[in-house]
């Protein structure tokens, strides 16, 4: 084992005596990170539409009305089912209709952002100025739900605001005569009498607030939603994370040729250590390498303010799964390549495929079906789905199992070509 | 009485990438006594990095196997590789490191660490003289420096057995003196094994207790220097260099029949070097003579009636060159 650490920390020393490497480790991901996490929606203040589901009970014009003024306030939400479309996709299943249960369980599960009901007897209730409230569910520090709930305070303030002008009608009517022809106001005084009385009126019914709001505020399930910073960023991070791993590990086969040729490879040959641990060590430094770059673009999205989900583990199980698994790649690969001019093209090649077929500089989601089935020979399909079940659908340590497994297989066979042939000379 | 390196029967098969197989080397088993010089004496190509490369544990024999102080070397390979120190050909160095980085890494590989190994790595660059060279990097050495360095990481822990595989080539003549001064400081003062390597006729009759002259990959004369020469006799060579000039066979017949006391005359038609500085080696006539410096001006004077330009005239007596041209027919030139 010391013999292993002492070859892996001498490779790093080496690699690090470089200024260059390190530019290649550090400048140029960090840049393309940022952009691209800025670009598809990082910067924050793109127009992401707030799913929110309007469930009403009442089916009245009235009812209508409070949708009608939900939009007017808030042009960014749209509300389920009654919206449902393409661009606006309620996530509904065909034959499911939205009932009070399946949407409140919705709110938990972070699918709508709120839940506003309007109850059976809405309409009648407010005629007959009976009072009645509107249920609102959201959850509890959902920032997105604050913004539901602003809307809706508009909404209702300008449904109330209907009722008691309707309602001081109403009772300014009753003192009419409607047949008598003599003047409404016989004098200014009687003018401004009449006019406070009405001023009174509308004052205490608007104190009454005959609809309000009932807050039903879960507190169970707590920060459910995907803000901008992580739509943006959940996508950059993880994808140019892969691709510049795929860089760097595979930029071991550069090390690997020039150990060769400047024959340190076969030095150590001679050393009195085993060539298992010759190889073993040359694995860890790939291996470093590789988790070095992972944290260098992870550090960007932590301070990017990006959301990683609620299972670190799963997000580092799924790195170390992907690094093995191109480092394998890579001594697999050395058996092929013997210059370093193949080495460069070849590694060159390989991250500029299988980076963007896997999914690693553009949701996935975007690509023909058909490309979403081939996009699986990329080992950057695997990291990627791993990395978005934690980053998007807070997915825990058994949800990433399935692409850490495939990744480690494939490792499996790749070690096995790649150290079987390994050419030491 | 052990020998250090036994070898017997080593073969060496190659693939080339057409498919068609070399054969490096063909059979050479030697033995080397505790405490000796031995050279492995042969012109480029002959086998002899190979042969170092099968002893040293780096490529396995097709054929055959050697022990080293008694592990057989494809057996117990990190035994045998425990007594030996390698001097590579080539310069086996990180070129971003510094030289004392170096010498620790490839220290720690021998085993050694913590003081221990401070305390060699300080002997060995004293013992290479660049001990205020040490933090600097390899890469902004001198070619005779890294030679040193690399020769360095040989030694390091103190081995029984060197291995220096034509640890001169390249080099200035100052540099190569101080390395065969080395040489002789590793037995005479360290009791070191040497296993050195050259094609240069005068560095193997300086340094070597004996010598095994190797060809096409086999042994073709072993023994001590004056058991070798003894194989051609007495007579003296006269070499005449003669530049890119062809020389009919009839011309070196008349040498061989008209002037007295001179047994043969070779031929050797100038070629390039197989470096790629490019350098033509001038053709040279090679005279055998019973009395050479008799024979002389004779010689000259039926090359001048021919018309034959002579560029430089050396005598000699018998040496390991003339053994090689003896046993080949060949020059072994540098
Ligand atoms: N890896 C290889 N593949 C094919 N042929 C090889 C290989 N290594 C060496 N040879 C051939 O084996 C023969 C012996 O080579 P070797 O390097 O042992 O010679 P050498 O005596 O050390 O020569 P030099 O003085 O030039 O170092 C040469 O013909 C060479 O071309
Ligand atoms: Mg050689």
């Amino acid at each position: 084992m010391r013999n292993i650490l002492t070859i892996t920390l001498n490779d790093l020393r080496v690699f690090f005596a470089d200024m260059g490497n390190v530019a290649g480790l550090v400048v140029l991901p960090v840049v393309l990170t940022l952009i691209l996490g800025i670009a598809t929606g990082g910067g924050g203040d793109n127009t992401v539409r707030l799913r929110v589901d309007f469930l009403d009970l009442d089916n009245t014009p009235e009812s209508a009305q409070v949708l009608e003024s939900l939009r007017n306030t808030n042009a960014s939400l749209y509300f389920c089912p009654v919206d449902d479309g393409e661009e606006t996709n309620c996530r509904l299943e065909d034959d499911e209709t939205l009932t009070l249960e399946l949407a409140q369980q919705r709110v938990r599960d972070g699918i709508s952002e709120a839940l506003i009901v309007i109850p059976a007897g809405y309409a009648e209730k407010l005629q007959t100025f009976e009072p009645v409230a509107i249920d609102y569910y959201s959850l509890a520090d959902a920032v997105s739900g604050d913004i539901v709930l602003t809307a809706l305070d508009a909404a209702v303030l300008e449904v109330n605001g209907a009722i008691v002008a309707a309602q001081v009608g109403v009772q300014i009517g009753d003192n009419f005569d409607p047949e008598s022809d003599t003047p409404i106001f016989e004098d200014d005084a009687t003018r401004a009498e009449f006019s406070q009385k009405v001023y009174d009126r509308a004052t205490t019914y608007l104190a009454q607030q005959p609809l309000t709001i009932q807050y039903v505020v879960n507190q169970e399930v707590v920060e459910n939603e995907i803000s901008a910073a992580t739509a943006g960023f959940g996508q950059s991070v993880p994808g140019q994370g892969s691709t510049f791993v795929m860089f760097t590990v595979m930029g071991g086969l550069f090390i690997l040729i020039r150990e060769r040729k400047q024959a340190t490879l076969q030095r150590l040959v001679i050393m009195p250590i085993t060539r298992a641990e010759i190889l073993a060590g040359k694995a860890l430094t790939y291996f470093t390498l590789g988790m070095i770059q992972y944290m260098i673009v992870f550090i960007v999205g932590v301070f990017s303010g990006m959301d990683f989900g609620d299972a670190p583990f799963a997000i580092f199980l799924t790195m170390v799964a992907f690094v093995v698994c191109i480092a394998a790649l890579t001594f697999a690969l050395a058996t092929r390549i013997s210059t370093e001019g193949q080495a460069n093209g070849v590694s060159l090649l390989l991250s500029m495929t299988l980076a963007p077929l896997g999914g690693a500089w553009w949701p996935i989601e975007i690509t023909p079906p058909i490309m979403q089935t081939i996009a699986q020979i990329s080992p950057v399909y695997w990291a990627m789905s791993g990395f978005k079940e934690v980053i998007f659908y807070q997915g825990t340590l058994t949800d990433v199992l399935v692409p850490v497994g495939v990744l480690l297989a494939a490792a499996v066979v790749l070690f096995w070509i790649g150290v079987r042939g390994f050419k030491y000379g | 009485m052990q020998y250090m390196v036994e070898a017997s029967g080593l073969v060496k098969t190659y693939k080339r990438p057409d498919g068609t197989e070399i054969e490096a080397v063909k059979g050479i088993s030697l033995n080397i006594q505790k405490g000796e010089i031995f050279s492995l004496l042969g012109p480029n190509g002959a086998g002899k990095t190979t042969t170092i490369s099968m002893i040293s544990g780096l490529i396995k024999p097709s054929k055959g196997d050697a022990k080293i102080g008694g592990y057989s070397i494809t057996k117990e390979a990190i035994a045998a590789k425990r007594l030996m120190g390698v001097v590579p050909q080539e310069i086996a160095l990180y070129p971003e490191l510094s030289a004392r980085r170096n010498l620790e890494f490839f220290g720690q590989l021998y085993g050694l660490n913590g003081k221990e190994l401070g305390k060699r790595v300080d002997e060995v660059l004293e013992f290479i003289d660049l001990s205020d060279r040490q933090k600097d990097r390899v890469d902004t050495f001198s070619g005779g420096m890294k030679r040193r360095v690399n020769i360095g990481v040989g030694l390091l822990h103190r081995p029984q057995l060197v291995y220096m595989d034509e640890p001169t080539v390249g080099i200035d003549p100052q540099s190569r003196r101080r390395i065969l001064d080395t040489v002789f400081k590793l037995r005479d003062e360290y009791n070191m094994t040497v296993l050195y390597t050259t094609h240069l006729m005068e560095e193997a009759q300086e340094l070597s207790n004996r010598v095994a002259i190797i060809d096409h990959g086999q042994i073709i004369a072993l023994g001590t220097q004056g058991e070798l020469t003894q194989q051609v006799g007495e007579e003296d060579r006269l070499l005449f260099k003669v530049g890119t000039q062809t020389i009919a066979d009839a011309l070196l017949k008349n040498v061989e029949t008209t002037v007295e006391s001179v047994t043969r005359a070779l031929y050797d038609a100038p070629s390039q070097t197989t470096d790629n500085g490019g350098e033509t080696i001038p053709g040279m006539i090679t005279v055998f003579a019973k009395r050479g410096r008799k024979a002389l001006p004779h010689v000259i004077r039926v090359l001048n009636e021919a018309d034959i330009e002579i560029s430089s005239v050396e005598v000699r007596e018998p040496d390991l060159e003339a053994v090689f041209l003896h046993l080949t027919g060949r020059a072994l030139r540098d």
